[in-house]
């Protein structure tokens, strides 16, 4: 049964995009008719995939040679990252039928959101590095292709090309590190990995851990791999709703849970991982409080709540990231969505263009604030019980400076979460023309996911369940859902998380009396705003590059005296480097 | 004659049939054109029964008078690549020089580059090897001065001839002083008898930098971009696709026989690749013409053959070599493609309303809208090269990764990693004409553009369907690249 | 000195005669000059390979075929000179530089 449906999981929304591209632009109602028909069938199968969840290779498919076994294992962690990816998949599906309704090339955006959906319930299932390899690549080829969707707006083809790029870098340590678990141990098995890493020499593992740790971080867009995802949101906006919030970025986090029995005991990876978590928590949140570009300032949320699952990772609570993880894929998945509403209404990214909105679009406001609650960690939606499980690990478990920096970080959540509502829905409106609400197709996701977000926090404790039953190697210890939560409510360290929101939200109230602050230290602003730096190395790197590339091509005379020496040339170093070595 | 030689005789014996054809007859280019398709066709016949009896009875030799061929797995593997893409090649030429004369010397001396080809990759003594080379040599020429009535194919064509023709003479050089020294010139014979001398170590740089010429190893490669682009876009596809390829299974065999003299042969063609590699990616990157940029992306995929041939000899273990000629299959297929769709646009846009204008990347603006599955294929096309999975391109290349690792040495895995992060460098030229070809806003040749000649577009989708599939299912091709590479490591006394 | 080493002084002496000429010459006509020069001196090595080996037949077989061979290469080079004469106007191979970079 779990092996038909891995396969309806994974198949299905394959099939649909196939389906899709065939049907052709000139059909675009059948076109949302099959989107939304196959990505539905899917979520339902990875829902019911859940009941049949194990930590047994359900599915194998021998390939054999340099290639090994390609296995799918659906264990606690798969499941539920195959179900986010299908479900929320399915939302963004329907949500376009309204948004992209009338834009040319329907069959090319729906074929590639669906093959990401597939290839994302594949990555969550694999069984096989190398299988996780493969998957984990077309979701960033998939990503890279919808990023540049609109391929005439040359910043979307920068975007996506830089995206790319990053992701493949950082893809590279994860590489290395697949050839040398397989070199070492003989198979790709994830399982082999985890039950047997101890016969990996030391240097090996640290090859494998810090690999895998780049790789995370270029995905889920950490520090200092994050330039490319504000660069990302030039992609429609259900993309960046379902990759660049809800799901492929979260694969990072998602390897760096999977392997951390491996990799806890290299020395120095849990602090590095921790540093990497509260950096990026730290600069993203700033770079959200400065930005002007509603999309990119969810982006840089997306950035810094990623920054607090890496960062749990790394004090070893892997399943409040993991918890997180759920929160965040649907509150902000949410909040994407209903600003994907307001875009769509009103034509621009630029909150200083937008304001009082919301007596025009009562219900988008009435979302939008639900998914900015459990943005800023407020009870009793599920960012709080996450955020507040993931510091009480911090302040237990970690280090006092990184769970101060998380703490710091609440604060500015809750500060730039209130800023961004202030701008986009209350204050004076900035425009004249009537604004409509979103449509109904619209109104379907985004009420779906509100109510998610106010009740997926409910599943603490089957969650709990799930994961502690199927992840034999992590030991995870998951206390009762009673008990979680009542222990969540009643810790000193929530109510100083409270208080620094509470904080946070002071700030955006008395913002004119503290303006000073801002006049005082004008650097912190202008750092921020310019991405502490990082875009100019970004830069740096690719005039670099193509400074090299255009140097090299004047050796490439045209004049055939020239090649000739090329030749003698080549002969001379070769009988010498022979004749010497 | 056994079933091998009938392989490399039929085309042969074809090539001047459809030459007379061509001339003797009224009308002839439906001719030679159909003649030609079915000579390759039937050549498949003897191909499999010849793979049959490798597989079953392995290695043959026979001598044909003063031809001492012998075929075995490698020799089969150029075999494969040079008639399955010869074949489409003639199915995709005939519409694309619909329009020109003289097509029969085209057919004609592509038939005969393709049995030399497949004799090539047969030879068993370094003479006759000589002789395979420089005919395949000069069917190349032929085929690449077709456009000769154009000053930049007759460049190409200048400097081709003559880089060709300087390598030629060092390969003869090296020859000679193999002969002095050993007093043989079979290739198994010159293995066991060769001492370890500075003058075979000559001999040894002389075959590097003779046959490297036609390999395109960095410095000697400037011919390549030109001739490679000035092509007619189907020969092209096969320069790219299979000739380079012979050239290095000579550049093997050649080498295989001096196996003995230096330890260091495996070093050699490792950092030959890194430099291929590097080079390619970076001269390919701000390339405008389409089809320059693929021939020099050409260039960086030989560096990741010669990284995992490199890494085979320097084990002693076939994996690198099978993965190696597993990228030189998928390579011929992606390039091949590549060529094939570019070459196809080139025709919509250009050719076919009498322009000899380059394609540009510029040209290639909302080509989609127009062209889907060309345009898709060539999407395809440069995303495998790129290395991206499920295409076949990453497969092949992660065999040669894996390789490296296998070796466990510090230096070769840094070097797989190089490697590895020129596939990302690589995606910043291959991307952008992906993106190019799906803008909405179609350039200005798109808009003037023909319509493109179903029997054109067979060729684009079949290779499109091939980097789909073997991407997905890798152990399809095994067949081949397995016991080649086992093959070619018997060719240096490893196997 | 003795016969072979003034073999191997003027097969020597011919390549690098050629190559100086491939790497100087700017005539498309001295440049196949300069390449049938090159081809001289491996003739003159085959000869002399095969002598040094104790099988001069077998040397100079060689010889003779790589001379068929050789022609045909020639012939092509030259037919392209005239070609280029013709539609370029000039043998220069400067004039021969438009493909670059």
């Amino acid at each position: 049964m779990a092996d038909v449906l891995i396969i309806m999981t994974m198949g299905l929304p394959w099939l649909g995009a196939l389906a899709v591209w065939l049907t052709g632009d000139r059909r675009p109602q059948v076109q949302h008719r099959l989107a939304v028909g196959f990505a539905l069938a899917a979520a339902l199968a990875a829902l019911l995939l859940i009941g049949s969840t194990s930590s047994a290779v359900e599915l194998r498919i021998a390939v054999g040679g340099a290639f090994g076994d390609f296995t799918f294992v659906p264990d606690g962690l798969g499941v539920f990252l195959a179900a986010v990816a299908t479900v929320v998949g399915g939302l963004a599906v329907i949500f376009s039928v309204d948004y992209m309704h009338g834009e040319a090339q329907l069959g090319r955006y729906y074929t590639l959101v669906l093959l990401f959906i597939g290839a994302m319930a594949g990555l969550a299932l694999s069984g096989s590095l190398l299988l996780l390899f493969i998957f984990w690549e077309i979701t960033a080829l998939c990503s890279y292709a919808l990023i540049s969707f609109y391929n005439d707006d040359p910043k979307a083809v920068a975007g996506g090309i830089k995206a790319l790029i990053i992701t493949q870098v950082g893809g590279v340590g994860m590489l290395a590190g697949a050839l040398v678990a397989y070199v070492y141990l003989g198979d790709y098995q994830i399982s082999t990995l985890l039950s047997r890493h101890q016969e990996l020499p030391s240097g090996v593992l640290a090859v494998l851990a810090f690999g895998f740790l780049a790789a995370a971080a270029a995905k889920s867009a950490q520090v200092p791999f994050h330039t490319w995802l504000p660069g990302a949101m030039e992609a429609p906006t259900p993309v960046s709703a379902l990759i660049h919030a809800a799901t492929m970025v979260n694969a990072g986090v998602y390897l760096l849970a999977r392997f951390y029995p491996v990799f806890e005991g290299v020395s120095g990876w849990t602090t590095a991982v921790v540093v990497v978590g509260v950096v990026s928590a730290l600069l993203a949140a700033l770079m959200a409080l400065f930005a002007t570009d509603l999309k990119a300032a969810l982006a840089y949320s997306t950035i810094s709540q990623l920054g607090y699952m890496v960062y749990a990772v790394g004090v070893g609570a892997v399943f409040a990231s993991q918890f997180h993880l759920l929160s965040h894929a649907v509150f902000k998945a949410l909040l994407f969505l209903s600003a994907g509403a307001v875009i769509h209404a009103v034509g621009t990214r630029d909150m200083r263009q937008m304001g009082g909105l919301g007596r025009q679009m009562p219900f988008n406001r009435a979302v939008f604030i639900v998914g900015a609650l459990a943005l800023a960690g407020l009870p009793v939606l599920n960012g709080f019980w996450s955020k507040e499980l993931i510091l009480e690990h911090g302040l237990h478990d970690g280090p006092a400076w990184a769970y101060g920096g998380m703490l710091a970080g609440a604060g500015l959540t809750a500060l730039y979460t209130f800023r961004m509502v202030w701008l986009v829905f209350f204050g004076k409106s900035r425009r004249r023309d009537h604004v409509h609400d979103a449509g109904l197709m619209m109104r379907v996701a985004t009420g779906a996911l509100a109510v998610g977000t106010a009740t997926t926090w409910l599943l603490v404790g089957a969650f709990g369940d799930l994961l502690e039953d199927s992840l034999p190697f992590h030991s995870l210890h998951v206390e009762p859902a009673g008990a979680l939560l009542e222990e969540i409510v009643t810790a000193p360290a929530t109510l100083v998380a409270l208080l620094v929101v509470a904080l946070g939200l002071l700030a955006w109230w008395f913002r004119d009396r503290l303006a000073w602050i801002g006049e005082a230290v004008p650097q912190v602003g202008q750092a921020a705003a310019a991405d502490f730096g990082f875009n100019w190395l970004n830069r740096q790197i690719v005039d670099g590059t193509a400074r090299t590339a255009e140097a090299l091509r004047t050796t490439q005379t045209g004049y055939l005296n020239w090649n000739v020496l090329g030749i003698v040339a080549g002969f001379v170093v070769v009988l010498v480097v022979l004749a010497v070595g | 004659m056994t079933a091998f030689t009938w392989m490399i005789v039929l085309p042969l014996v074809a090539s001047p049939l459809v030459y007379l054809a061509g001339r003797l007859l009224k009308r002839g280019e439906q001719t030679v054109r159909w003649l030609a398709l079915a000579a390759l066709v039937v050549t498949w016949v003897p191909f499999a029964f010849a793979a049959f009896d490798l597989d079953a009875n392995g290695p043959e030799a026979v001598t044909l008078g003063t031809v001492a061929l012998r075929l075995d797995a490698l020799g089969l593997l150029l075999a494969a690549l040079s008639l399955a893409l010869g074949t489409l090649v003639v199915l995709y030429s005939g519409p694309y020089l619909a329009a020109e004369s003289d097509q029969e010397k085209h057919y004609a001396s592509l038939l005969a580059m393709i049995g030399v080809m497949i004799g090539l990759g047969c030879a068993a003594d370094l003479f006759n090897l000589w002789i395979w080379f420089e005919a395949m040599a000069v069917a190349s020429f032929l085929l690449v001065v077709f456009h000769h009535e154009q000053p930049t194919s007759l460049e190409a064509a200048v400097k081709y001839v003559v880089q060709s023709a300087a390598g030629s003479v060092m390969v003869l050089l090296g020859i000679a002083l193999v002969l002095s020294q050993t007093g043989t010139l079979d290739l198994a014979a010159i293995r066991e008898a060769a001492p370890d001398s500075r003058m075979m170590l000559a001999a040894g740089a002389l075959f590097v930098i003779g046959f490297g010429v036609k390999v395109a190893l960095v410095p000697l490669h400037t011919w390549l971009p030109d001739a490679h682009s000035q092509a007619p876009s189907g020969i092209s596809a096969m320069l790219s696709g299979v000739v380079i390829e012979a050239g290095l299974v000579a550049l093997l065999r050649a080498l295989g026989a001096l196996a003995g003299v230096s330890a260091s042969w495996g070093e050699l063609l490792m950092a030959f690749g890194a430099l291929n590699m590097l080079a390619g990616n970076l001269m390919a990157l701000r390339q405008t013409q389409v089809k320059r940029l693929l021939a020099y992306s050409s260039l960086s995929h030989v560096g990741y053959m010669l990284l995992g041939l490199g890494i085979a000899l320097y084990a002693k273990e076939s994996a690198g070599a099978q993965g190696s000629l597993f990228h030189m299959l998928n390579h011929g297929l992606m390039k091949g493609l590549a060529f094939l769709a570019a070459g196809a646009l080139l025709y919509a846009l250009h050719t076919a309303t009498g322009d000899h204008r380059p394609l540009t990347v510029a040209d290639l603006d909302g080509a989609a809208s127009r062209y889907p599955l060309t345009a898709l294929g060539l999407s395809l096309a440069v995303l495998g090269l790129g290395g991206l999975p499920p295409l076949a391109g990453f497969m092949s290349k992660w065999q040669i990764f894996m390789a490296g690792f296998e070796t466990r040495n510090g230096w070769i895995e840094a070097l797989v990693v190089f490697a590895a992060l020129n596939s990302v460098l690589s995606l910043a030229y291959y991307a952008p004409l992906v993106n190019a070809v799906y803008r909405q806003k179609p350039s200005a040749a798109v808009r003037e553009g023909q319509p493109l000649p179903a029997l054109m577009t067979v060729p684009v989708v079949a290779l499109s369907l091939a980097v789909i599939v073997v991407g997905v299912w890798p152990g399809l091709l095994r067949w081949l690249s397995g016991p080649a590479g086992d093959a070619l490591l018997a060719t240096f006394g490893m196997g | 000195m003795s016969a072979l080493n003034w073999v191997t002084l003027g097969v020597l002496g011919l390549l690098g005669a050629g190559l100086y000429g491939l790497l100087i010459t700017r005539n498309l006509i001295k440049v196949v000059i300069a390449l049938q020069i090159l081809v001289k001196g491996a003739l003159l090595a085959l000869v002399a390979a095969g002598q040094a080996s104790g099988q001069i037949n077998l040397g100079q077989s060689l010889a003779v075929t790589v001379i068929v061979a050789d022609t045909v290469v020639a012939v092509v080079g030259l037919a392209l000179a005239v070609q280029v004469k013709r539609l370029v106007g000039t043998l220069d191979v400067k004039a021969l530089s438009n493909l670059r970079g």
